[in-house]
Parts: C-alpha cells; sequence; structure tokens
C-alpha cells in the first residue's frame, strides 16, 4: 500500500472559456473549512457564468458526504436565486457512485442535470470497439505472442512482478503472458463491455486466477499511483488522438524504476511479395484513412520521442515483424482478410469514398493475402516495441 | 454450478464468510481524522481482490465504508476498541463495526436504522441535501440505504458500545 499522502489530494478548478468548473481526487474532508478557496471558486464561477455552468465530476474517485452535503447546497441556492441559470453535472461511468449521488440533485431542482460521459472518448471508437475487431484481435495476440514472449524479459517483464495491462481488449494477451511469466498480480482494463465479460467467461472457463479485469477509461484511471512493476498497452496509443494523455496516466500509475510498454504499428510499412506494389499503395492508403478519423497508426516509429517527451529514461526500442512464416499462413490471411472488411467496407464508406477508390483499395488488401498464401510468397505486418523506465 | 442444480440455502440466516478484521483502540482511532480513509481505502482494497471488477468495487466499498467510520469517529464515549469485521455471502458483503458509544447515542442509532427502513427514507434524503444542516450521523446512515441499496441494522454489543450492521450488495450495482 502506498503511504499514506498528506498533501490536499483534490483539486477544484474553473474554466471559464468552457464555463466548466471541475473537481478530482479525494475529498473527505473533516471540517468544511479545509474546503473553503474550493467552495469560494465555485462560487465565485457562479457568479460569472451565464446560461450553463459545467460540474465536472468525472475524475473525482471519493467525496464524502459532508462535502457533498456543501458543494450541492451551493448549486441548489444558486438555482433558487438565478431561475436563468443551469447546471450539467458530468459524472463518470467507472466511478459507480457519483452517477447515483449527483443524480439525486435532479430530483430537488429542474435546472440541474446529470449526465454520464462516457462514449466518444476518442474519433474512432465505434468502428473498433463495436465492428468486426473482435475475432481479428484474438488470431492477432497469437501471432504477435510469438515475437513478444522473447522480447518482455528484455522490458521489464519477470516473474512475480505487479502488473497492469491497459486497454487490455479480450485479454488474451493477460493470459498469456500469465501462464508464461506468473506476475504475482494483473490488472487488466479496457472501456468494452462486451470485451470484458468475453474475457472474464475465459477466465472463468479456464479456471485462470491472479487476472482482475477492470472497467475503466485509459485517459483518467481509478488506479492509485506507482502501483505496477511494468505496465503495457499494446496496439492501443495509436488510435487515441492524444496519446500523450493516455501515456501520461501509465507514467501515473507505473512505480519509479517501474517501465511502460508499448506496441504500436507503422501501417505503411506492411509489406509483401510477389505484388509489392499494390500492397504498398493499400497500407499507404490505411495510414491515411486513420489519419481522417484522428488515429495514428504510423505511430510506431515515434514511440521513442512520446516515451521521452513524457518523461521516462532508459527507452529501449525495437521491432519485429509478423510474417506469413511465423506459424499458419493462413492465420495471416485471416486477419488481412478482416482489416479488408472494416478498412475497406465501414471506415471507407464513412469516410465517403468512392466504388473506384475502393476497388483499388481492396485490390491491395487481396494482393496481401495472395502473398501470404503463395508457397514463395513472403509477406509482413511490422510492429515496433518500446518501453522506458520511470525515473526513481 | 451445475444447470439445473439447485442450490439449497440453510434456513434463515445465510451464512457469512468472513473476509478481514481490524481492531484498534478508539482512542488511537479518533486522533486523526486520516485514520477513517486509511481503513476505508485498505480494506476496500483487501476484500476486492476476488470481485468480478476489483478496481471499481473497491471505489464503491471504500466510499460507504468511510461514511461508516466517520460515524464511527463522531462518537462520545473514546474508551473502548474499534472493531471492524468485513464478511461476505455471495453478492453482498457485510460490515460489522462495533465501537464504544453513550447509552443515548446507542438509543439515537437505533432509532435511526429504523427510520432507514422506512418508505420515505429517500424523500428524507433528499430533504437534507437541500436543507442547511451538515449532514447528521443520520443522514449518513440513510444515504447508504438510498444510494447504495445498503441494508441496516443495530446488534446487541457488550459493554458501552454499539454494533453496526451493514449489508451491501455492492457487486450487483454496477453496470
Ligand atoms: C486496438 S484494440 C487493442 C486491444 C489489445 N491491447 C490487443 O492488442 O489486442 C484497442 C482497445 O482499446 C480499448 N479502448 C478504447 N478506448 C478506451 C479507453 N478510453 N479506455 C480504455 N480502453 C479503451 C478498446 O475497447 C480496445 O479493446
Amino acid at each position: 500500500m502506498s503511504p499514506y499522502n498528506l498533501l490536499p489530494r483534490f483539486k477544484a478548478q474553473y474554466d471559464a472559456n468552457n464555463q466548466e468548473f471541475s473537481i478530482s481526487g479525494v475529498v473527505r474532508p473533516q471540517a468544511i473549512d479545509e474546503l473553503g478557496p474550493s467552495l469560494a471558486l465555485l462560487r465565485d464561477a457562479i457568479g460569472r457564468v451565464r446560461g450553463v455552468l459545467y460540474v465536472n465530476v468525472r475524475r473525482l474517485t471519493q467525496m464524502n458526504n459532508a462535502a457533498f452535503h456543501a458543494f450541492s447546497r451551493i448549486i441548489i441556492d444558486a438555482c433558487r436565486a438565478r431561475p436563468d441559470l443551469r447546471f450539467v453535472v458530468i459524472t463518470s461511468s467507472v466511478v459507480g457512485w457519483t452517477s447515483r449521488k449527483f443524480g439525486r440533485l435532479s430530483g430537488i431542482e429542474p435546472n440541474i442535470t446529470v449526465e454520464e460521459y462516457d462514449s466518444e472518448f476518442y474519433p474512432g471508437q465505434g468502428f473498433l470497439e463495436e465492428g468486426g475487431f473482435v475475432p481479428i484481435l484474438r488470431t492477432q495476440t497469437k501471432m504477435t505472442w510469438r515475437h513478444e514472449r522473447t522480447i518482455l524479459p528484455r522490458h521489464g517483464m519477470r516473474p512475480g512482478i505487479v502488473m497492469a495491462d491497459i486497454c487490455c481488449g479480450l485479454g488474451d494477451f493477460v493470459v498469456l503472458v500469465q501462464k508464461e511469466f506468473q506476475p504475482s498480480r494483473i490488472v487488466a482494463l479496457d472501456h468494452s463491455i462486451s470485451s470484458l465479460d468475453y474475457a472474464r467467461r475465459v477466465m472463468r472457463e479456464f479456471d485462470i486466477r491472479g487476472i482482475e479485469y477492470t472497467y475503466g477509461d485509459a485517459s483518467e484511471m481509478l488506479l492509485d499511483e506507482a502501483q505496477f512493476d511494468l505496465v503495457t498497452c499494446r496496439h492501443s496509443l495509436q488510435i487515441f488522438n492524444r496519446p500523450e494523455l493516455i501515456l501520461k496516466e501509465l507514467y501515473r500509475i507505473c512505480k519509479p524504476g517501474g517501465r511502460v510498454y508499448i506496441t504500436n504499428e507503422k501501417n505503411s510499412h506492411c509489406l509483401g511479395e510477389p505484388r509489392a506494389e499494390s500492397i504498398r499503395w493499400t497500407y499507404n492508403e490505411v495510414a491515411k484513412l486513420f489519419a481522417h478519423f484522428e488515429m495514428d497508426v504510423e505511430l510506431g516509429p515515434k514511440s521513442r520521442r512520446y516515451l521521452i517527451e513524457a518523461g521516462f529514461e532508459d527507452i529501449r526500442v525495437e521491432t519485429f515483424m509478423v510474417t506469413n512464416l511465423d506459424g499458419d499462413p493462413q492465420d495471416f490471411a485471416d486477419v488481412i482478410v478482416a482489416w479488408a472488411d472494416v478498412y475497406a467496407g465501414d471506415m471507407a464508406t464513412r469516410r465517403g469514398d468512392g466504388p473506384e477508390f475502393i476497388a483499388r483499395f481492396r485490390q491491395g488488401f487481396q494482393d496481401h493475402i495472395f502473398a501470404a498464401l503463395h508457397p514463395k510468397g513472403y509477406a509482413g505486418w511490422p510492429i515496433w516495441v518500446a518501453s522506458g523506465r520511470r525515473p526513481q | 454450478m451445475l444447470m439445473g442444480s439447485v442450490h439449497h440455502e440453510p434456513a434463515g440466516e445465510p451464512t457469512f464468510e468472513a473476509m478481514i478484521q481490524i481492531d484498534m483502540e478508539i482512542k488511537t482511532f479518533v486522533s486523526a481524522w486520516k485514520h477513517c480513509d486509511y481503513v476505508s481505502t485498505y480494506m476496500a482494497r483487501m476484500i476486492s481482490q476476488n470481485r468480478s471488477d476489483s478496481v471499481r468495487h473497491s471505489n464503491l466499498f471504500s466510499s460507504a465504508f468511510n461514511e461508516l467510520l466517520e460515524v464511527a469517529f463522531r462518537t462520545r464515549h473514546t474508551d473502548g476498541e474499534l472493531a471492524c469485521r468485513v464478511s461476505r455471502h455471495g453478492a453482498t458483503d457485510r460490515i460489522e463495526l462495533t465501537f464504544p458509544c453513550v447509552p443515548e447515542e446507542r438509543q439515537f442509532y437505533q432509532e435511526a436504522v429504523s427510520q432507514v427502513a422506512g418508505f420515505e427514507a429517500r424523500e428524507r434524503y433528499l430533504n437534507s441535501v437541500s436543507g442547511d444542516l451538515a449532514p447528521s450521523r443520520e443522514v449518513v446512515l440513510l444515504e447508504l440505504a438510498v444510494d447504495y441499496n445498503a441494508t441496516l441494522r443495530v446488534e446487541e454489543a457488550e459493554g458501552d458500545a454499539v454494533k453496526l450492521v451493514v449489508d451491501l450488495p455492492l457487486e450487483g450495482l454496477q453496470h
């Protein structure tokens, strides 16, 4: 357990541009005086706004009744004194009690509404969370694992450690890690309820112990600071439009001296022979397509810069290439089929691409599959692995 | 459990299995407010590890348990022991909090808990939120019932003490 922190563990802020008052952290005062400056800030904010004041409690992890009452009273009084004013309280779907507790306020004053902030974390979320991505992720993990199992020990993986896998998806990776390396504790977090349900079902069916799956938002996690020896985040930084925010959270939960391990792609470097040209063209277009939805699937080689800028030291970067020769070439082909389905399907359509473009776009995937299954062919999918140590 | 099998419950009270217990001198406990936060966070973490979502369960449990500890913190009788015990039956976690109190306080808790069970619990809670007074110990107990679906009762304890028994069905509360 981390030592008890005597510093104030909460923060109140007012953002005038967005008319948003936010309070975050653990708010458990003994006496209300301890909240003086924060309450004054809220009163002041109310005095300045017109129309709506947003009250953001998304990052509020704990608040005792005494504090809740103090803040609520100010808001309720303001509703009564200024009927022109509306309050929108924004809670997180992750912190169970906030929606219930703050939700009561709308029953007291109709001008208070409570919204659970949930979806739209990043622009392309829909494609990956609901789309046909589930089976692809499973096969992908199987293919990358062949490489990662020998790579991981160079990045801090060893028996007995406490680790977290953020954006864990279906949990296949942590299950493999558990078998191979036996960490003493694994926390695996994702924001897809269906993926977590799947992961928990697997855990029950195979009687796997020692993995704790949790529903959460990688950009603001309920996990405590400095508790993991190793934090992994695979194929996921590249889907957020602001990966540095996620990295900041990974840093926060990592122990000083521990490591954060990330894997990412550079899609335009997928390759194959024969039909290299067509394949190259299509994967260049894949990168542009993701960029259109504010996702950077070219992030791989930028990992070093991201890690340095996030404050890590002793940065290690390596690459590996998943190929059709690793195992069953059909696995490789299956993954490409699934990529083609989503990229040349839903995503291209959503961008508004015409039939001519889509036909050429599809052709490159077909050629990649052709190369993978060709008796003399070679097909590759390169991955960048990078890790950094949190300074002591 | 096998499909179609029937789970037989012994008649009456189900068996709660002990999970963890912390005892300390009430004098020590009330010497610093941070003990409420410290104990609730620690125990929440310990008992949540085998819940289906340990992190969120721990957050919810700590939130509820801290309120109870803050209630105990306000006791007027500062001699004797504080005992916190958590046990489990299925989706329900039971907190048993025993702490010294003066006889009037015991009476007060008995009344407060009997009111929690009343129909208008929710309304009384809402009134208190919009009211002037800082939440009383009674309101804190009400809130546990209203926001956490807790059931509460007071049990006999030896000497000048009271035992609050609070059942929290948090596992079912999460989504
Ligand atoms: C490309 S997948 C990678 C999954 C897994 N790491 C793997 O390699 O198979 C991205 C994952 O990030 C999850 N995700 C998206 N937004 C998230 C958020 N805000 N917080 C946590 N997870 C999120 C998605 O549900 C999805 O499982």
